[in-house]
């Protein structure tokens, strides 16, 4: 990712307009019924007559099957994110940038836990995405890093530097990776909505209206599961500050009885969305069918904010939670289609809109 | 067998207890294969079970990570997976069932809390969760199928060595004492009836020297009476 800072002014019109045609080529309706009765190979094949074609020659040497599908979704979203940071100027690139940190975050905990775990350098760097705002000469720092404190060394400077620093000490005294990656997590959730303009125009208000919603999502998810595990954690440890439903102290008090917060969030302003999703919870009380739900709400959220307001930062994070729920809708069917699950099963598993 | 037995009387009282030894080592042992048949199949009842739990458990698992690995990608999984930080722990003891030693597998850290796993709650999600979930339920299983299953195979050694000490004492050695036994009081019958039939002879041989002495014994006194009253008459 080799992106700078834009200047200036934002520059909706040309960038909406770009965002616009790029999601117009996303994979349709039509062509995942065709994908979910692909096996690997065909699938694979599928992609090379699509916007895949360069990705997939590009690794078909190195990968192949299902990795080689995965690698080539995981490099096409890369660059397109990265022609996002590339057009977008001012105040936009800066939102879009915040955003897309969320793989600067993905692969420093990917070099975390590689090292953690003892992989080799080759292993680590398949797995990272380079689509965030670290530029090629960092990431390639971040993996020549032989220990972990280097790796926190080396962050010395990024948004991510205070958060490890201080859970550092707590790696070092517990050998858990856990404070390490929750601190970069929630460095990435803290930096989306820190340090805005106090004279809010409308494109910062739906900026901030649209991550509130994420943050909100991801709380209730994070409440429910640590409720579920019966893990033995106070929830407002893993509480993200900016969402617009709980306080700290509430989320700790609803995640006690999950039934209360699925009540609060049938009263909130996202209740509509969620019906479903909730009546399903109720039924099942499959936490995995709701985050589903979860992802799907918000992806209809950002549509509807798109729709409302088509020149704002809105249809851009439409289109990058879109581009997003493609590569994992066809990493779903080729891995689904791999390991021999039905065709029904995997296309309960796409999220669609 | 038999031939090697000297046919004494002390032998013959060695082998009688040898016997009475044998058989009652035979009466235990085919109890004790009995009563390890049945105990064994009640562990065979229960390695079915636990199986058939396994089987379930295995294909549940398969699922999940399968799915974890079509959302998540194959890089979140592995990434999760790499995190663990405790690794579960096995400790294995010995109970005693009939005698036959068998192991009893205790596991440690194979369930885990979620903050226990190792990978940051904020960044993951409830596939991984029920995919670590299954696994660890997987892992149990499979633990408590190593116990059971030892225990058996080491129940079907013990039956099988059992048996075989049975058959060797029902067909093999209770026969050959049976027999040295039968041979034994064979020849001191015989034994006997040669001593009778000595001791017959000797008493014949006895009475008939007794009788010729006896008879020798009058023929000389026959002789000596007619010289005497000679002298008796010249007087």
């Amino acid at each position: 990712m080799s992106a700078t800072a834009g200047s200036g002014e934002s520059n909706y019109e040309y960038v909406t307009a770009r965002v616009r045609s790029r999601r117009a080529k996303l994979f349709d309706e039509d062509d995942y019924r065709k994908l979910v009765r692909m096996g690997p190979g065909e699938i694979a094949r599928f992609m090379e007559e699509s916007e895949y074609e360069a990705e997939l020659n590009a690794l078909g040497a190195r990968h192949s099957g299902v990795d080689l599908i995965e690698y080539a979704l995981h490099r096409n979203m890369a660059k397109h994110f990265e022609d996002l940071l590339r057009w977008a100027d001012g105040r936009l690139y800066d939102y879009v940038a915040r955003y897309l940190r969320t793989f600067d975050a993905w692969n420093v905990k990917t070099v975390l836990r590689g090292l953690y775990s003892g992989a080799d350098r080759e292993a680590i760097e398949a797995d990272l995405i380079r689509a965030g705002e670290f530029d090629d000469r960092q990431v390639d720092r971040l993996l020549e890093a032989d220990s972990i404190e280097t790796v926190v060394d080396q962050l010395s400077g990024t948004m991510f530097a205070d958060g490890l620093e201080t859970a550092f000490e707590t790696y070092e005294a517990e050998d858990s990776l856990v404070p390490l990656e929750n601190a970069v997590d929630r460095a990435y959730y803290e930096g989306l909505l820190a340090d805005l303009p106090r004279e809010r125009d409308r494109a910062t208000e739906l900026y901030v209206e649209f991550l509130e919603a994420e943050i909100d999502f991801r709380n209730v998810r994070n409440a429910l599961r640590l409720a579920r595990s019966g893990a033995d954690v106070d929830p407002a440890e893993y509480f993200i500050e900016g969402g617009r439903l709980f306080s700290a102290g509430e989320l700790r008090g609803l995640a006690g009885s999950p039934g209360e917060l699925v009540a609060r969030l049938r009263e909130s302003p996202y209740g509509e969305d969620l019906a479903a999703a909730l009546d399903d919870l109720d039924a099942a009380g499959g936490l995995v069918d709701f985050e589903r739900a979860l992802e799907a709400a918000l992806l209809e959220y950002a549509d509807h904010l798109s729709n409302v307001y088509p020149l704002s930062v809105c249809p851009v994070f439409a289109y990058v939670l879109a581009k997003e729920r493609e590569v994992e809708n066809v990493r779903a069917i080729a891995r689904g289609s791999e390991a021999g699950l039905p065709t029904e099963a995997i296309e309960e598993e796409l999220v669609l809109l | 067998m038999t031939t090697d037995v000297k046919p004494t009387r002390k032998n013959l009282m060695a082998i009688e207890d040898r016997i009475e030894l044998s058989e009652r080592g035979h009466d235990t042992l085919e109890k004790k294969r009995d009563g390890l048949i049945m105990e064994f199949m009640d562990i065979l009842d229960q390695s079915k079970d636990v199986r058939s739990d396994m089987q379930d458990d295995y294909e549940a698992a398969q699922e999940t990570i399968d799915v974890a690995r079509a959302m998540e990608g194959d890089v979140a999984v592995r990434g999760a997976a790499a995190a663990l930080e405790e690794h579960p722990e096995i400790t294995i003891n010995s109970k005693n069932i009939m005698g036959v030693v068998v192991p009893q597998i205790e596991s440690t850290k194979v369930k885990k809390r979620l903050d226990e796993r190792g990978y940051g709650v904020l960044g993951t999600s409830a596939r991984i969760d029920e995919a670590a979930d299954a696994y660890e339920e997987l892992l149990e299983q499979i633990i408590l199928a190593a116990e059971v299953e030892t225990a058996m195979k080491k129940m079907l050694d013990e039956i099988e060595t059992t048996k075989r000490r049975v058959n060797a004492l029902e067909f093999k050695l209770l026969p050959d004492l049976h027999e040295s036994q039968e041979y034994i009081e064979q020849k001191l019958e015989e034994q006997e009836r040669e001593e009778i039939f000595r001791m017959k002879k000797i008493k014949d041989k006895k009475e008939s020297e007794e009788k010729a002495a006896r008879e020798e014994a009058s023929t000389t006194e026959t002789q000596e009476g007619p010289e005497g009253e000679v002298a008796v008459t010249s007087d």
